[in-house]
């Protein structure tokens, strides 16, 4: 943590609302992108996001320093959006197993068609994902959405760095399973299209 | 896969999330040359990543973000509790009642009316709406009354020759 960073923590613990709008300066969009790649609904991740800041600020008395300030909040991100999205996983939610669904064209790079192959893409990456235990989910959001390295993503999820190794691939490898459509697997040719390229 | 997959595999996802050492990254990209099956790993782990990463980053670019600080803020000041003190202030703050181009001529206004009132309540007001002036005078023997009435000019003294007869004639 830089200097400037120390100091504005120190003054949000001290409960210095315009530190804490700093603080919201600095990270919403990495929250906002964390809440977004768990949920994978506008107004949810919002929710999130609000949620978090409003978390954080009663509670960042807790926070020690001995992690870096952003791994902490990483961390309460992703517990704050996991939470969510298991109280709204007790909706309805097509299963990804599910028949019927629209199937990825291969005249994909027309317009209107195109757009709706990505809408069914996105459609399915989110059901891939939900079907993630939340740890897996975790490690991929953490390194693939947003590049944290093994040490940081230790220190967000509290666990070794092994353990991120291991839980990243059991989670890219469940993941590749689910969008075999649309993921190429190792030594497999791929039945149809892929929008990868866009 | 060919037999030296095996000796790159355990590293070959380090290296896609460039975690590897420099002697780890020699070995991967040795290989990498003339193993189109590794490739194929590393081409998936990279799809996989665009899928999961594309939509997100539309997101974010896509979303406006004051407006959300402004609900956490009001969200905030809702939740915290003040003390009575400080409510009473914060309300005498917003009050447009109580700001101090109305709250300083009001009380002005109240201390002078103040001072009239109690100048009238402790002035001495006569027994007689017609301005006699009434005295009342207490010993250990007799009480004395003495009045007198303005217009026309006449005194009149009245003796009680004890306060025991006073007690029994009023």
């Amino acid at each position: 943590m830089n200097r400037e960073e120390t100091e504005m923590v120190s003054r949000c613990q001290q409960g210095d609302q315009e530190a804490l709008k700093e603080i919201f300066e600095k990270y919403h969009k990495k929250v906002y992108s964390i809440a977004y790649g768990v949920v994978r609904q506008r107004e949810e991740a919002l929710d999130v996001v609000q949620e978090v800041f409003i978390k954080l600020f009663r509670s960042i008395k807790n926070f020690r320093g001995r992690s870096q300030f952003y791994t902490y909040l990483y961390r309460m991100v992703m517990n704050t959006a996991i939470d969510h999205k298991r109280k709204a996983g007790k909706q309805f939610m097509p299963s990804l197993d599910e028949e019927g669904s629209i199937q990825p064209s291969d005249d994909a790079e027309k317009g209107p068609e195109r757009v709706l192959l990505q809408k069914e893409l996105e459609e399915r990456v989110k059901l891939a994902m939900d079907k993630l235990p939340a740890e897996q989910k975790a490690a991929l959001i953490f390194r693939d959405v947003e590049g944290l390295s093994y040490q940081e993503m230790a220190e967000a999820m509290g666990c070794s760095i092994g353990t991120v190794m291991s839980r990243l691939h059991y989670g890219r490898k469940r993941m590749q399973e689910s969008l075999k459509d649309y993921v190429k697997l190792p030594g497999q040719s791929r039945g149809v299209s892929t929008v990868s390229g866009r | 896969m060919t037999n030296s997959c095996s000796s790159v595999s355990t590293v070959l996802e380090k290296y896609f999330d460039q975690e590897v050492t420099d002697e780890e990254k020699l070995l991967v990209e040795g290989h990498l040359e003339d193993c189109p099956a590794c490739q194929d790993v590393l081409k998936s782990m990279e799809e996989l990543r665009t899928l999961m990463k594309v939509p997100v980053a539309e997101a974010v670019q896509k979303e406006d973000f004051p407006w959300v600080w402004q609900k956490i803020e009001r969200e905030i000041r809702l939740q915290e509790k003040q003390p009575w003190w400080q409510s009473l202030r914060s309300w005498l703050d917003v009050t447009p009642l109580f700001r101090r181009k109305v709250w300083i001529p009001a009380v002005a206004t109240a201390v002078v009316l103040l001072l009239f009132s109690t100048q009238i309540i402790f002035e001495k007001t006569p027994s007689y709406p017609d301005g006699s002036v009434v005295e009342y005078v207490q010993s250990q023997t007799d009480n004395v009354m003495v009045y007198q009435l303005e217009d026309p000019k006449v005194t009149v003294i009245w003796l009680f020759e004890s306060p025991e007869e006073e007690r029994t004639t009023t």
